[in-house]
């Protein structure tokens, strides 16, 4: 359904095939509890990697640790039980597969989420978005589809009638409020 | 058309902001995806996590695409609103429904019948869309976003960084730019809001 989102896959896919050529990134690691700086986001035990503002990847990322983006970021992210952020500065295209995500950069691509996706006010976000659940904070820039985990139980309450077009008119007439329809709209 | 344009908008007491009404339309969308579980819904915004809470639980799948947002950066930069839709690139009959929210209010006949046109192409045959529209009086002083709480009160939040303009439009104004929808439903509030549910034939 989106166009542009196609070219990005198929520029995710070249990308991949052209793992080979990945250049090599510096990386700076530290623990988990210094600061994932995203706030709520799921904490789970081990090393956080950033990739600093001045580093640019593309290919895969598979790992045991959480992840923050603050450079640039092409191709797929798969850690499925750590977290991945992208940071404020951090611009990413591709797929991410993790337990917890949040962004406060640029994502343009899927996310699947196992946990949840955290979006902030400053991020712009363009892609697919599968969670369990989602926050995204006014402001943010988005456009994108969201499928989260249904609610198991949902009060019966009634639907919108298939109508024939006279029904619709009478429906239409019947349920402006007296006071509206004495103001001769 | 007997529409009448509000350039800047009202003041009203600061207490407006507090406006808090049960949603008869909510309440029928709730009903119509809960029969449906595979609908597609396109809400325009301005986005809000309550909303997209309230939506994509209820839906297969939830579209958002902040037009509000994204008319705002056009209106900054002096650019026509033509320049926004060429984010709504859905495919046609691609959504079971689409909440327009009170974005009508903010743009011009000219650009609201564009959007209508827009809508008509990407709902699918019986597609439902809803609309929101103040009454004069209760229009807000600044631009907010419908908030859907608990048991389908929608309740205002003040969007400040959005500066859009403001157009007031009596029903049957609004109703003839959707001329290609039907009406399904229109209810009016005590608080001054109105909302309508088209249908796509």
């Amino acid at each position: 359904m989106f166009k542009q989102n196609r070219k990005t896959e198929n520029d995710l896919k070249k990308n991949v095939e052209n793992d080979s050529r990945t250049e090599p990134a510096t990386v700076s690691k530290t623990t988990a509890g210094d600061s994932f700086s995203h706030g709520a986001i799921h904490s789970s035990e081990g090393e956080k990697t950033i990739i600093g503002e001045k580093i640019t990847i593309e290919g895969s990322i598979r790992g045991t640790g959480n992840l923050v983006i603050e450079g640039t970021m092409k191709g797929i992210v798969d850690m499925e039980k750590h977290n991945f952020a992208v940071g404020s500065k951090g611009r990413v295209e591709g797929e991410i597969r993790a337990h917890d995500v949040a962004i406060s950069g640029l994502l343009h691509g899927k996310v699947r989420a196992l946990g949840k996706v955290e979006i902030t006010k400053d991020a712009d976000f363009y892609g697919e978005i599968k969670a369990n659940s989602i926050s995204i904070e006014d402001g943010a820039y988005f456009k994108g589809q969201i499928e989260l985990d249904r609610e198991p139980h949902v009060k019966k309450m009634p639907a919108v009638k298939q109508m024939t077009e006279t029904e619709s008119k009478r429906s239409q007439v019947a349920s402006i409020t007296p006071v509206e329809a004495g103001k001769g709209k | 058309m007997d529409t009448i344009i509000d350039r800047a908008p009202i003041k009203l007491p600061p207490e407006s902001n507090c406006i808090e009404y049960t949603s008869k339309i909510l309440q029928l969308l709730a009903g119509t995806f809960e029969k449906r579980r595979d609908s597609l819904v396109l809400d325009v915004g301005p986005v809000c996590n309550e909303n997209i809470e309230f939506f994509a639980r209820r839906v297969k799948r939830l579209y958002v695409c902040d037009i509000f947002a994204r008319l705002d950066r056009a209106h900054r930069k002096g650019l026509k609103p033509d320049y926004v839709w060429r984010h709504l690139d859905y495919a046609p009959r691609s959504f079971d429904a689409i909440n327009l929210w009170d974005l009508l209010e903010h743009l011009d006949d000219h650009d609201a019948k564009r959007l209508a046109e827009i809508c008509c192409d990407m709902l699918k045959p019986n597609g439902l869309l809803s609309a929101t529209a103040f009454e004069k009086k209760a229009a807000p002083r600044e631009i907010s976003s419908f908030v859907t709480g608990e048991a389908f009160r929608l309740s205002l939040r003040p969007q400040p960084r959005l500066d859009l303009p403001w157009y007031y439009r009596h029903n049957r104004a609004l109703i003839s730019l959707l001329t290609p929808l039907s009406v399904v439903k229109i209810f009016g509030s005590r608080i001054g809001i109105r909302e309508f549910l088209f249908r796509h034939e």
